[in-house]
């Protein structure tokens, strides 16, 4: 009898035992479902948000605003000697790219030549990648105080004065606008309070990014890139070398039977037609190259 | 806890109880934290420069034009949500299979690129884009990458680890 009876308790204990159990693991169940909505939850709206933050922080890829004479669709070249010479150089350079340093070293005086000529000139498309793998500011201060200098009419003299004294890849003395003020001292003349204030405030860096994102989008994927009419010429045109010599000679073929652009005393830049509204439409030489659209 | 007692009731040597014990406990949590770091310092390295994780999204020319911007800015806030997450401990099963199906995807992706002979770098933590041909590191970036996915993979088959919110909530 009271065996039967203690019996029957246990039963008892047991099955609320069990119930608990059972109850337990459901409640468990239940947080686990919940968690694991939450877990998604916080991972969507992290990467919905990162969307429209970092839509709300990117650069716009047109500019509000560009360096005066720049040309192109959405002005993001600078062009540089007599705008209706016959042939036209395209050059993408960072101001920290090694290449770019020796391309400007052993060329620049032969292009300066050509362009004093009337036989070339060149759009330059001042791309600011490197600071991305190496870390630093170095490109795209160098590229904003290069812009700075084409509003002062110096870009080119500034952009040799760059090249000849580039710092090692790795080394970001560009970075530091100091810098790049005191080697625009080596410039006459352009070293007034409008163009420190200019490279000091970063006045370009929605530009420069701009035409970084315009390089991103293109096919080139390194710098130099350098066009000679649409065409590659570097390192190779076809199975020839760049030199100076065979530039000399590829542009001199190209503009065969064509006339020569005219050579005022200025052959600075920014170039004589070019200071017109920047407005892309009136962009002043029909033969300029479509910022992202080269012609193969 | 009690099942796993229950089930080895003797003594001696057992991987299996030290996997499931206190010590495995605490090196789950050892595993957790490090996976977060690894989140954290791929996000915080890319949320910089909008641009340029875009940038590193379309070198690999997978993704259509109209999603490498979307991609490029999500990415970096989905892995530091990830990281919060392992941080505090929070759903670490959930939170390791994602983890685990990110990885297999950037080792996918990564594979893809070296397949095609296409030259990039990875854009893992930061950078990213096009490379010289002779400074790919797809190897590396793929052994890296499955060792992440080892540590995710070792939590979701061992979520329970020390001092988290899944243990506070007695999951």
């Amino acid at each position: 009898m009271s065996e039967k009876n203690r019996e029957g308790k246990r039963t008892a204990r047991e099955r609320m035992q069990e119930e608990r159990a059972a109850e337990e693991a459901r409640s468990r169940r239940n947080r686990k479902l919940v968690v694991s909505g939450v877990v998604l939850a916080v991972v969507a709206i992290a990467a919905v948000v990162g969307v429209v933050v970092q839509n709300q922080r990117s650069k716009p890829e047109t500019p509000v605003s560009a360096p005066v004479g720049a040309i192109g669709p959405k002005n993001l070249v600078i062009p540089d000697g007599p705008a209706n010479a016959p042939s036209v150089l395209t050059v993408y350079e960072d101001p920290r790219c090694p290449a770019c340093g020796a391309f400007e070293r052993q060329f620049s005086a032969t292009v300066d030549q050509l362009q004093d000529q009337g036989k070339v000139y060149n759009n330059y498309h001042l791309v600011s990648f490197i600071d991305r793998s190496l870390g630093g500011k170095g490109s795209k201060l160098g590229a904003n105080a290069l812009a700075c200098a084409q509003d002062a009419g110096k870009f080119r003299d500034y952009h040799d004065v760059l090249y000849k004294n580039q710092p090692d890849e790795t080394s970001d003395a560009f970075g530091s606008n100091a810098t790049l003020i005191s080697l625009a001292k080596q410039v006459p003349g352009l070293d007034t309070p409008v163009f420190e204030s200019c490279v000091n405030s970063n006045k370009y860096s929605g530009w420069v990014s701009a035409v970084q994102q315009d390089f991103d989008k293109s096919s080139y994927k390194s710098t130099p890139t350098i066009l000679l009419n649409g065409t590659p010429i570097y390192p190779k045109k076809g199975d020839e070398e760049i030199s100076p010599d065979n530039l000399v000679k590829w542009i001199d073929a190209a503009n065969q039977g064509k006339p020569l652009g005219t050579t005022g005393a200025a052959s600075a830049s920014p170039a004589p037609s070019s200071t017109a509204a920047p407005s892309g439409s009136t962009a002043p030489s029909s033969t300029a190259q479509p910022s992202a659209t080269p012609s193969p | 806890m009690a099942g796993g007692q229950m089930s080895e009731p003797r003594g001696g040597f057992s991987l299996r109880r030290a996997v499931d014990g206190p010590a495995g406990e605490w090196f789950g949590l050892a595993v957790r934290l490090g996976l977060a770091v690894v989140w954290a310092w791929a996000g915080l390295a890319k949320v910089s420069d909008p641009a340029a994780a875009a940038q590193a999204v379309r070198a690999y020319e997978i993704l259509p034009e109209s999603l490498v911007k979307p991609v490029g800015y999500a990415l970096p806030f989905l892995e530091l949500a990830l990281a919060l997450l392992l941080a505090v401990g929070l759903g670490v099963r959930a939170v390791a299979v994602i983890s685990g199906l990110l990885l297999l995807t950037f080792i996918g992706g990564i594979s893809s690129a070296w397949a095609r002979g296409i030259s990039i770098d990875c854009g893992c933590f930061g950078g990213g884009g096009a490379v010289a041909a002779s400074q790919t590191e797809y190897l590396q970036e793929i052994l890296r990458d499955t060792g992440f996915l080892l540590m995710a993979a070792w939590l979701a088959f061992r979520p329970r680890t020390k001092l988290s919110v899944d243990a506070w909530l007695a999951m």
